[in-house]
């Protein structure tokens, strides 16, 4: 069954636009990145699956039962991390996890060491005295810490050092391999390259692309680079190019056709050296976001 | 100045509320007045009490009947009103940097924390003032229909001077807590605790002989709006005392705030 | 129920410190009473000479005597009243908007608990607080009495009437705290706008009790169920009591009917 389904998901906050018209799925297993500018409606969305804020129009629905009627059977095996960590005042980190722990009805303790231990969190100190990238570690610990079989993560490394950021990464995909469906919006598109199955694409509150990684990258472009004399677009004899340019004795440029008429028109000429590679997300992402809507 | 300017800005829906409301409650206790405008029994009656009860209400040598006599013995409510406005004021203007998580941007701006003090200090100053000069308006314009006594124009003037006077003291008291104590809740909370004992102690020092000195501790007390309306004049000790309070008051607060460790 | 009880110690610190303020200005009021008696007593007579109407019209003759224990105990009353009445309006205005303001509504809302069930919870918490805070009134105006009443002696009925305002009076602050948070979009300063309100009302009804008449007093909790009144005639004023009982009624329908269907504010 699909972990998320979302029909024509809408919401404004008064006549500001949230979130328009989203219908798609989330199938259970798998690995859902959502990426997107800031303000383009990713916060939104989670919210709005977790019945913090409310639609407009349209309904949204977590493993068939729908998120504003049966909100609170559906977070029972949901977890959240929120982007912006808060937490009560003069409270022990150790103390707010038990606190949380204790809406699930059942013992999350040997959970709670686990994670905390991976993620090098110490228990006994004040939230409020941790930094900034430490009270995000008590996020991902309270998110997981009851075993939820979906996490709904925003912007989950932002904060954290590279260590823990795989280290987070390697408990997401750990998770995802005993069968916990992943969400997780971020604009940083190197981790959803590297974690995600299928990617949605937002701007402005809608969603202007949704492919699995792979497709992503095959249906673009190939980032090519060059090195050879008097190389210019009309000499290189190729059509589909793009963004060519010269960086530092190197010709660059992305190419979107068949493998075998860029190697022909290639190897005309005087080559020195030549690599040719898929692009990142990133890469594709930017390009993207330049042309607009697909 | 733009410091001035952007607090004056961020303040000013406070400032609108805060100035229909007291403009409200003015009109409310003046359309009152009518009944003991030249009202020759309520005279008689007043005459007759004994000294402690009117002091404990505020109401020695008050007479009702006339404009400025109602005028005196309304005042201690506008006071007390005011006072919760400028020690609020002056508390959050010191505790909003920290609190809206702006002193990380502020604070690292080529300015001392000392300007930034003295900015919040003026903004203090000028909304206590627009505050007081709306509520002066309001009880210029509801007592416009009455006929007032000759020495009501320099009465009026000495109540607007001491009424800013102890929204001045109390504006610095909530600058100093704000800045001195480490947690906001809890200075906020003392603040107000003040404002309300300080209220409590001037209904109590008129209740009997032993009481008297409480009168040096409630800036209530200081300028008695019955006893400013009998001499024309305000007792130099009080003025003195507010002088003192406010200048050590405001000088704990840059001390403070100089030194403080920001938590953002 | 974990919530509640998470809730409810969240309270306990600074409830001890408004229980003892209350006592201590029970205490300290009573403690004037030997004094003042003598003082009251020879107004009393002065007042003998006067007819009713013009008394009551200066907000004096339809009083108790300062005199008795009864009228200067209806005196004290109106300033505990005043304590009762921001702590109430405190909670009210803090116990539903705190999880906005701190912008933890994102680690609470997102429990499986639902939104009723979060209100239940909190009410109860602070409910038991004011409960608390209510018991500590009882017994405090009555050790304030027995200990410096002397010889005077006093009716229990009416006291016991006036002190079973209290609750009502909680509950009035209390919703006009909730509703005010319901409705506004914005944080509120609340311990501001607590003693603010508290303050405002009281003073409605302190300036009416000087000007007389109805106007100012309809509005004010402190007139509904006025210490003297009760006092005097053992009973609670019909009418008023009314007023502020359908306030709370409406207040507090409007508010949770405002909070299950409200868009909680996060950091981001």
């Amino acid at each position: 069954m699909n972990a998320i389904e979302l029909k024509h998901l809408t919401k404004y906050y008064g006549k500001v636009r949230g979130i328009e018209n989203l219908s798609f799925d989330v199938r259970e297993g798998e690995i859902f990145g959502f990426i997107g500018p800031n303000g383009a409606g990713k916060t939104t969305t989670i919210r709005t699956l977790l019945g913090l804020v409310f639609p407009t129009s349209g309904s949204a629905s977590i493993f068939g039962l729908d998120c504003i009627k049966h909100g609170t059977e559906i977070r029972k095996h949901v977890g959240y991390l929120p982007s912006e960590v808060f937490y009560y005042d003069q409270m022990k980190v150790i103390d707010l996890l038990k606190y949380s722990a204790s809406f699930f009805k059942k013992d999350c303790t040997e959970r709670i060491h686990e994670l905390a231990e991976a993620m090098e969190l110490s228990l006994e100190r004040k939230i409020e005295d941790l930094s900034y990238g430490n009270k995000k570690k008590v996020g991902i610990v309270q998110g997981l810490l009851h075993g939820p079989k979906l996490l709904l993560l925003d912007e989950p490394t932002s904060g954290l050092d590279p260590l823990m950021q795989k280290r987070f990464f390697d408990i997401v995909a750990q998770e995802n391999k005993q069968g916990v469906t992943v969400f997780f919006s971020s604009h940083i598109l190197s981790e959803v390259q590297q974690l995600c199955h299928r990617v949605a694409v937002m701007k402005n509150g809608n969603v202007i692309r949704l492919e699995s990684i792979d497709t992503l990258r095959q249906e673009n472009y190939k980032k090519v680079a060059l090195r050879s004399y008097g190389l210019t677009a009309e000499t290189l004899g190729l059509s589909n190019v793009t963004n060519f340019h010269h960086e530092n004795g190197t010709t660059r440029f992305f190419y979107k056709g068949s493998a075998q008429s860029l190697i022909q028109a290639v190897a005309k000429h005087d080559l020195t050296d030549v690599v040719i590679e898929d692009p990142s997300l990133e890469e594709i992402f930017m390009h993207y976001y330049e042309q607009g809507p697909a | 100045m733009n410091l001035v300017l952007r607090e004056l800005y961020a303040n000013k829906k406070s400032l609108l509320i805060w100035g229909a409301s007291m403009a409200a409650f003015v009109a409310m206790m003046f359309v009152e007045f009518a009944a003991y405008y030249k009202n020759p029994e309520m005279l008689a009656v007043i005459d007759a009490m004994p000294r402690e009860l009117l002091a404990a209400f505020g109401m020695l040598d008050a007479n009702l009947t006339t404009v400025s006599g109602y005028l005196s013995m309304s005042m201690v409510f506008i006071n007390v009103a005011l006072s919760v406005y400028a020690a609020m004021l002056g508390h959050n203007l010191v505790a909003k940097e920290e609190r809206d998580k702006t002193a990380g941007f502020l604070m690292t701006l080529p300015i001392t924390r000392a300007s930034v003090l003295t900015g919040k200090l003026i903004a203090g100053l000028l909304c206590s003032a627009i505050l007081l000069g709306i509520v002066a308006g309001s009880m210029l314009g509801m007592l416009l229909p009455y006929e007032a006594e000759a020495n009501f124009l320099a009465f009026f003037t000495l109540l607007l001077i001491t009424t800013f006077i102890i929204m001045v003291l109390f504006l610095s008291i909530g600058m100093f807590l704000g800045a001195a104590l480490r947690r906001h809740k809890l200075s906020a909370g003392l603040g107000m605790g003040l404002v309300f004992a300080l209220y409590i102690a001037s209904i109590v020092s008129g209740l009997t002989a032993r009481l008297e000195f409480l009168r040096y501790v409630s800036p209530f007390e200081y300028f008695e709006a019955a006893q400013l309306l009998r001499d024309l004049r305000m007792e130099p000790i009080f003025l003195l005392l507010s002088l003192v309070v406010v200048v050590g008051s405001v000088s704990g607060a840059y001390f403070y705030y100089s030194r403080r460790d920001l938590y953002v | 129920m974990t919530i509640l009880v998470f809730e409810l110690r969240r309270y306990m610190g600074s409830l001890m410190g408004w229980i003892a303020s209350i006592v201590a200005l029970l205490v300290m009021f009573m403690a004037f009473y030997p004094v003042l008696a003598q003082d009251a007593a020879m107004l009393d007579l002065f007042l003998e000479h006067y007819p009713e109407e013009l008394l009551k019209a200066f907000g004096m003759g339809g009083e108790l005597s300062l005199a008795t224990v009864a009228g200067f105990f209806a005196f004290s009353f109106a300033f505990t009243q005043l304590v009762v009445g921001a702590q109430s309006a405190y909670y009210g205005f803090h116990f539903m908007s705190v999880e906005e303001r701190e912008m933890t509504a994102d680690f609470l809302y997102a429990k499986p608990v639902s939104r009723p069930q979060i209100l239940l919870a909190k009410y109860g918490a602070a409910g038991s607080a004011l409960l608390i805070t209510n018991v500590g009134v009882w017994l405090g105006s009555f050790l304030a009495i027995d200990l410096f009443r002397g010889d005077a002696t006093y009716e229990l009925w009416p006291v016991v009437s006036l002190l079973l305002t209290v609750p009502v009076f909680q509950l009035f602050f209390f919703s006009l705290g909730f509703v005010v948070t319901a409705v506004s979009k914005k944080t509120v300063s609340v311990i501001g706008a607590a003693v603010g309100v508290s303050f405002v009302l009281y003073m409605l009804n302190a300036l009416r009790r000087i000007v007389g008449g109805e106007l100012l007093g309809l509005v004010s909790p402190y007139y509904h169920f006025d210490p003297n009144y009760i006092l005097l005639t053992g009973a609670w004023h019909p009418l008023h009591t009314a007023i502020s009982v359908s306030f709370i009624i409406v207040a507090n329908f409007t508010a949770v009917r405002l909070y299950l269907r409200r868009d909680l504010r996060s950091a981001t």
